[in-house]
């Protein structure tokens, strides 16, 4: 049900079925180390190029999650998904193994909160029973198509941030999942780590240059700090609603700093939420923003202080708080992946385990390209904004 | 919401800034070590040839300096000294060097007609064409002189 000018309210609550998350070896080494499910070690997983480890990653996020959730390709409707390569190449490459619709999205860094909107919507109208979003970012392929290659010897700016390698896949369902639904998924997707073990082993001699890595002994390039039941089993998550964001430029033009220019962005989608619902910022336990970093964040409170709005101690930045300090990021992560696997690697599971009860979540995305700004284009952000509450399962479930 | 202009403002006045000194320091210390280095390849080419005129032993010298520059960027290291030392090892002959060499290996995976030899001079091109115009101009006007 539309509600206000950008927002709208379920009818029809749509769970949070299973999530997978896959990162690269920093980010695991960050804030949120060992709560993603499979870690890699060389952050080009024995492919030729960052690319197509990050259309890898993204397969492999979407396969896990589908796992996870118990329920076959058939069973899922639409993959909506979506990621910062040209023409959102990672995800469509990826999409060629899944006999299964696909909704390409971009909204740069919140294509994340786009597809959750947008699949709650599909499944709310009865269009689907299942959806899975996902969404990829990579620090190498990102470096590569909007900065310098990696081996150049420049300095970057104490207001830039570090892409995230990572992708992550949610599964949406208009069922809540049962206990012994979620112990199946478990189940299953430890099968499919098994499977994915075993063909890594068989593709590892193919390419040349890990051959040495295959004779003698084996070296997988990834780690799982998956753990069974790991993600509690209190409570399910749904989503209630959301609120689309607007375009917004305030005409900051400097391309190393973008919490700088999506601040406004995540400003105005929060005032549209809190006008359109009529919610305030006391009635979340937390409010997540995606990847502001440290100076955005502090952009951010500077813009709502201004039209009287206080976040207080809920509010968090996901990429703020990403990485420590001494991984020296300066503002911290991004990247459509940043989001994405810090909501279904620790948002998503607070929320289970019935730590948080209901949960805002602002992804913002700065809207250039490499040749816009050359052209003298300044930035415009955007920010969508869903909202996900926790709900107790009864145990006889 | 907030206008842009005052918008701007903010964000100019509360960006964090780079630390002025603790890179200018070391740039100086970086930059000076490399021309050091440089002054020790003329040193060590001028004492095996003795017989070699300062000029000719000034272009060896640049020509070993780039390949240390391309040595360093292929073994991963110039790009870890250049986030330390910032200019002081971006400047130097070695610098122009890892920009040449740091996009041919990037663009290695698009085969070596349309990936290395198209992008290879990506960041240092700029340079090499106003390189070429000006000493052109500088012909021209020479030939007047």
């Amino acid at each position: 049900m539309k509600k206000g000018r950008q927002s709208f309210i379920l009818d029809r609550p749509v769970y949070f079925r299973s999530s997978c998350t896959i990162v690269g070896p920093k980010e695991s080494e960050g804030n949120y180390g060992g709560l993603f499910d499979m870690v890699l070690r060389d952050d080009r997983w024995g492919e030729k190029s960052y690319e197509k480890a990050e259309s890898k990653m993204h397969r492999k996020a979407v396969e896990g999650a589908l796992a996870k959730s118990g329920l076959s390709a058939e069973d899922i409707d639409f993959i909506l998904a979506g990621d910062l390569l040209n023409e959102i190449s990672a995800s469509n490459l990826a999409m060629r193994h899944f006999k299964v619709p696909f909704l390409g999205l971009y909204n740069a860094c919140s294509t994340f909160t786009e597809a959750v909107l947008l699949g709650s919507l599909l499944i709310e109208a009865g269009a689907a029973g299942a959806v899975c979003c996902s969404t990829s970012s990579h620090f190498a392929s990102a470096e590569r198509q909007y900065r310098y290659p990696l081996e150049l010897g420049n300095q970057r700016t104490p207001t830039s941030q570090w892409t995230v390698t990572g992708a992550g896949a949610s599964v949406l369902t208009a069922t809540r999942p049962t206990m012994a639904e979620r112990e199946a998924g478990e189940e299953k997707f430890a099968e499919y780590l098994g499977e994915t073990a075993a063909e890594e082993r068989e593709n590892c001699g193919k390419l040349k240059k890990l051959a040495k890595n295959c004779a003698g002994k084996y070296r997988p390039d990834y780690a799982v700090s998956w753990r069974r039941g790991e993600g509690g089993r209190k409570c399910a998550v749904r989503v209630v609603g959301g609120t689309f964001g607007r375009v917004v430029d305030l005409g900051i033009d400097d391309e190393s700093n973008m919490g700088g220019a999506m601040a406004p962005a995540a400003a105005d989608t929060l005032l549209a939420h809190f006008e359109d619902t009529g919610a305030t910022a006391s009635d979340y336990d937390a409010i997540y923003t995606g990847d502001l970093g440290r100076f955005g964040k502090q952009a951010l409170e500077y813009l709502l202080s201004t039209q009287d709005v206080d976040l207080g101690d809920r509010y968090h930045d996901c990429g703020a708080g990403f990485y420590t300090p001494e991984q020296q990021t300066f503002q911290g992560g991004s990247g459509a992946g940043c989001v994405n696997v810090t909501f279904n690697a620790d948002i998503l599971r607070r929320m289970e385990r019935g730590e948080l009860k209901r949960v805002l979540v602002l992804a913002t995305g700065a809207l250039l390209n490499k040749d816009t700004p050359l052209q003298k284009e300044t930035i415009p952000g955007i920010s969508h904004a869903f909202v996900v509450e926790a709900e107790e399962i009864a145990e006889e479930e | 919401m907030i206008a842009k202009d005052a918008y701007k403002r903010y964000v100019e006045e509360n960006s964090p800034k780079s630390p002025m000194w603790r890179s200018m320091i070391a740039a100086f210390v970086v930059g000076g070590l490399i021309c050091m280095a440089g002054q020790g390849v003329h040193d060590g080419i001028a004492a095996i040839f003795p017989q070699m005129a300062e000029e000719e032993v000034g272009a060896w010298t640049t020509v070993v300096m780039i390949l240390f520059g391309a040595f360093f960027t292929a073994v991963g290291v110039y790009d870890k000294l250049g986030h330390f030392a910032g200019g002081g090892s971006i400047i130097p002959i070695t610098g122009f060097a890892n920009s040449v060499v740091s996009p041919a290996m990037e663009y290695n995976r698009e085969g070596i007609f349309f990936g290395i030899c198209a992008k290879m001079f990506v960041i240092a091109g700029p340079i090499i064409v106003l390189g070429i115009v000006a000493s052109v101009l500088v012909g021209i006007i020479g030939l007047f002189l």
